[in-house]
Parts: structure tokens; sequence; C-alpha cells
């Protein structure tokens, strides 16, 4: 069953975690602001959003570790890469876009730059790992 | 909050996290007594998310309630979650994932502090 961990044993088992923290945090951030106010800044918060699903999708991937999962979770990992380049570029060069920030704002600079460093390390995870006979 | 309680909570989850990057380091699987860190720390965690509860309930002045029940709420699951994902991988991984629970830890009860205060 080696093949079929893979994905979620060694450096995996820590990306799954950190995933997790992000997927539960970003979670709650966009519920609040979508629940409590949401016509304030409503692509920020619909921005949160979607990237507390990329996280939720990303981690629930890494996690299961099929050879299907695998797909998804390179396409959510490369989809979560591309938010945080556009949001933080966006972010810094027109900061009235963003009123309210979200957790790809500034490059994640509110969570220690995680954001940008995390899916680099997803995609060198999910692309460093050759296919097993099981994979 | 009891801001002294809290900060020493947050100076153990920061000594168990550091432990577990040691551990990571040195290649070591999670080890007895560090889990049984993680146990008493869960223990005051759990008393820390009651005695708070029980202070909104008795009506409390928080700017936002449902932040500060979010954070409890998590401030009691992340460490447990932590331990059983983290000792099932047997190398030093399992240590970093117990190290990231405590950060995270140690992350939410000075939210928790900031959120109560204002």
């Amino acid at each position: 069953m080696a093949e079929a961990r893979s994905l979620r044993s060694g450096p995996g088992r820590l990306l799954v975690a950190v995933y997790a923290v992000f997927a539960v945090s970003a979670c709650f951030r966009a519920s609040f602001q979508l629940v409590t106010e949401l016509g304030r800044a409503p692509l920020a918060y619909l921005l949160s959003a979607f990237a507390a699903a990329v996280y939720v999708v990303a981690t629930v991937a890494l996690a299961r570790s099929t050879p299907r999962s695998r797909s998804v979770a390179i396409t959510a990992v490369s989809v979560e890469l591309a938010g945080v380049l556009v949001v933080g570029t966006v972010s810094v060069l027109m900061p009235a876009a963003f009123p309210d920030a979200t957790v790809w704002s500034v490059f994640g600079r509110g969570y220690g730059f995680v954001p940008l460093v995390l899916p680099v390390l997803g995609l060198w995870w999910l692309l460093g790992r050759r296919r097993g006979p099981s994979d | 909050m009891i801001d002294v309680v809290a900060w020493v909570l947050v100076a153990a989850c920061l000594a168990l996290a550091l432990w577990g990057v040691v551990g990571a380091v040195r290649a070591a699987r999670p080890a007895g007594p560090q889990l049984l860190g993680m146990a008493v720390l869960e223990v005051a965690l759990l008393v820390q998310a009651v005695v708070a509860g029980v202070r909104l309930v008795g009506g409390a002045d928080v700017p936002s309630t449902g932040t500060v029940v979010a954070y409890l709420v998590v401030s009691v699951i992340v460490l447990p979650a932590g331990a059983l994902w983290g000792i099932a991988d047997r190398s030093r991984w399992g240590n970093g994932v117990i190290a990231v629970s405590c950060l995270t830890a140690a992350v939410l009860v000075v939210r928790l502090v900031q959120v109560w205060g204002g």
C-alpha cells in the first residue's frame, strides 16, 4: 500500500496539515465576511470564499492520495498559485480594489506569506512524485 | 480573557512547537513525553474554552462573538487532530505536523486575546 499512501506520507503529511489549517481558517474568514458584510467589499469576500474552496479541495485531494485525487490536487494547487500571484499583484498595484483583505492580499502578507510559499511546495511535492504502479 | 493565563498557554504551545521542530530536524518520531505535554496543553485549552464560553453566555462584552467562538472551537481541535495525523507517520514529518499544530494553537490563542480585547 506504499504507493497508495505516497502523497500523504512523509513531507506530504506535513503539507496536508498546513493545507488543513488554511482550509479551516479561510472557510471561517469567508463565512464571517459573507454573512456579516457582503455589501462592503463583494469582490474581496467572494475571492475569500473562492480561496477557501480551493484550499478545501487541495487538502482533501492531497489527503485522499488516489491517482484521481492527485490530478485534482495538481489543478487546485495550480489555481491557488495563480490566485495568490494575481490577487497579490492586483492588491499591491490597486489597493482600492480590495478595501478589505483576503487571504491572498499582498501575496498573503497577513499570513506570514505562507499562502505564497505553500502552492510552490505543493507543486514541487505533487510533480516530484513519480507515478508508481498503482499511483 | 485572563491575559496572563493566555500568554502562559501561548508559551507552552511555542515550546511544544519548538520540540516538534527539534524532533523533525533530528529525524525523530514524536516521543511519549512530547505527546503527554500536548495532552496537558489540550486540557488547559479545554479549560480556557469552557471558561471563555461561560463568560460569553454570562454576557461578556466582546466585539465579535462569532469570531471568538470560532477561535475557541478550533483551539481545542487543533492539537488532537495534529497529534493523530502526526503520529501515524513513522518519520520525522510526524514531528513536523505536531510542530505545525502547536504553532497554530499558539496563533489561535494570540488572536483570541486580540479579538477578546477588541
